[in-house]
């Protein structure tokens, strides 16, 4: 198999590119400056010998903590739970958040085989039990998926005899969408989920 | 509001052809196996998008093929020309892809495009309804209520995904803790299934009567849900929901053993029952072969009466070489009820011409064979 043809079978197996895109892509690189491949080839090379999960709280990092966990200004006693590491930036990204994170790496899928044993329930427990009441609030961010309100349901079960307060991300309209074109169990929740103002 | 125009390609047998159906109906008379029925099988796919016979999608494309299309206009009965609706549904065999479109435009899942046609289908076939398992009636449930209940399709199908997962859960021996994380949303969308089924057969109970008398010229019959819930006493939804919760927690231990769910919606049935000269039978065991055909026509007749009022107009009946197995006095009185409350479009079926017995000189005939429609 030609280089080429290696680059582009390499392309083609991420998310969203099919073998054109893959084929441009290669010739673009290679009509390009020599550096800018390098650059290019750098780059992965670092993310793949240098992101790995926070020991903490399994968000992705470069070094044993993540810059969640290792902010002395993040709130310890307030931890999020996510489905995935992704989920992390997508909460961060809102500058709203000011406690710490937990990646389950996943969700109750019984189909799939995938039960608490397959996530990182275990550890989740243990952070909250080890810390000694310091954790008040564990806010359960899974998604809102069958599954993801399963998980919720028997996470909750499991924190709330440790102590903390949990509390279930409220779900609502997107911001941003017409009332008008929002479907009927999304404004139900919203309404059973609205806030005093 | 009716069917004017109905556009096929592929669609089983019927090649390609681009059909007028007039306001009042056609009868279509041919021989067995050439079209009639897959003609009325195509018309009601544009209804719930699926065949009514139980046929799979990739069942419905013509042998050679790859994709079907079907294409309905309707228009209002004022006689305005301008198509009120147009609803159209294709498949393709390899993609395994359907694709359903309301006046052009895909609606953001199927269901949101049912009963668009607003139709009934009767068949022989019917009679299963009433003589065989609890899942056919379900599935009869099911389809009426997602064609006249808002939500309801919702709620079932959100019960069915948790259903498969708390399932495999169970199955898999995980621990209580974990096949308990399914029951919440298990008991929020089961009773909101449970009561709208529970509901609809209570408030159509006397309707269901009325058509077995009239059809059997004589005794009523009787229909009641049956749930694998106790639901005595239980009014609303948060009874229904609260009363599921107990009937797992009662049926915790049969689930391990069975490694499945044992109560709710998916193991509920209806019973029909007559009462004749003080005797209560229940026609599914006890009924004989004219009284469970009675029953039948009187749940297709209770459904059209749903379609009627939810949907505000009167159904498309679609029969399908119906009175083959009726008795003389039994489909006269049909025939009687039809004539009287059914005033909408009628496409019916017969192999020969001196078996149309309803609207017999007002429908124009149409002939079909190996699947061709001649007007
Ligand atoms: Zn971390």
């Amino acid at each position: 198999m030609s280089v080429i043809d290696q680059l582009t079978g390499e392309f083609a197996r991420l998310p969203g590119i099919g073998p054109k895109t893959a084929l441009r892509l290669v010739h673009h690189l290679m009509k390009g400056p020599k550096d800018d491949a390098r650059r290019l080839s750098r780059a992965v090379m670092e993310l793949a010998e240098r992101i790995r999960p926070c020991a903490r709280c399994g968000n992705f990092s470069e070094h044993e903590l993540c810059e969640v966990c290792a902010n002395p200004r993040r709130d310890s006693g307030l931890i999020c739970v996510v489905e995935e590491a992704f989920d992390v930036g997508a909460i961060e990204r809102a500058g709203q958040y000011r406690g710490v994170f937990h990646v389950l790496g996943g969700r109750l899928s019984p189909l799939d085989g995938i039960g608490p044993e397959e996530l990182s329930v275990a550890p989740l427990l243990e952070r909250v039990r080890a810390s000694g009441g310091e954790v008040r609030e564990v806010i359960i961010a899974t998604n809102a998926s069958v599954e993801g309100e399963a998980t919720a349901v028997y996470l909750e079960q499991q924190i709330r005899p440790l102590g903390p307060k949990v509390s279930r991300l409220a779900r609502g309209i997107p911001v941003g969408s017409d009332l008008e074109y929002v479907d009927g169990t999304t404004i139900a929740e919203a309404l059973a989920g609205r806030r005093e103002m | 509001m009716h069917l004017s125009r109905l556009t096929l390609r592929h669609f089983r047998n019927l090649g390609t052809q681009d059909l007028e159906l007039p306001p009042e109906g056609v009868a279509i008379i041919g021989d067995n196996a050439q079209g009639k029925s897959n003609l009325l099988e195509a018309i009601y796919y544009l209804e719930t998008f699926r065949s009514f016979r139980g046929a799979r999608d990739d069942q419905l494309v013509a042998f050679g093929e790859g994709v079907f299309r079907v294409t309905g206009e309707l228009v209002a009965v004022d006689g305005s020309e301008q198509p009120a609706a147009q609803v159209a549904a294709a498949y393709e065999k390899k993609g395994k892809r359907k694709k359903v479109t309301v006046d052009g435009v895909e609606p953001e899942r199927v269901g949101d495009a049912l009963g668009r046609v607003a139709a009934v289908v009767f068949s022989p076939a019917d009679v299963e309804l009433v003589s065989g398992g609890p899942s056919v009636r379900r599935r009869y449930l099911d389809i009426v209520l997602s064609l006249s209940a808002p939500g309801y399709l919702h709620a079932l199908q959100e019960f069915r995904k948790i259903l498969v997962r708390r399932n495999a859960a169970l199955k898999d021996g995980q621990p209580g803790a974990v096949v308990m994380a399914w029951d919440h949303g298990l008991v929020r969308s089961g009773a909101a299934v449970v009561e709208a089924r529970r509901d609809w057969v209570q408030s159509r109970c006397r309707a269901f009567d009325e058509y077995y008398s009239a059809v059997s010229g004589g005794v009523g019959a009787r229909m009641a849900y049956r749930s694998s819930v106790h639901l005595d006493g239980a009014r609303g939804e948060q009874d229904i929901a609260e009363a599921y919760r107990d009937a797992l927690v009662a049926s915790s231990e049969r689930e391990q053993r069975n490694g499945t769910t044992v109560v709710g919606p998916h193991r509920d049935d209806v019973v029909l029952r007559l009462e004749d000269e003080g005797d209560d039978l229940d026609l599914r065991d006890y009924g004989s072969g004219g009284q469970r055909r009675t029953a039948a026509l009187a749940l297709r007749l209770v459904e059209a009466r749903t379609i009627r009022e939810t949907r505000g107009r009167e159904p498309m009946i679609l029969l399908d070489d119906v009175f083959a197995e009726l008795d003389g006095g039994r489909s006269e009185r049909v025939l009687g009820l039809m004539e009287r409350e059914e005033t909408g479009q009628v496409v019916l079926t017969a192999p020969k011409e001196g078996d149309i017995r309803i609207r017999r000189d007002a429908l124009p005939r149409w002939r079909i064979a190996d699947g061709r429609v001649a007007a």
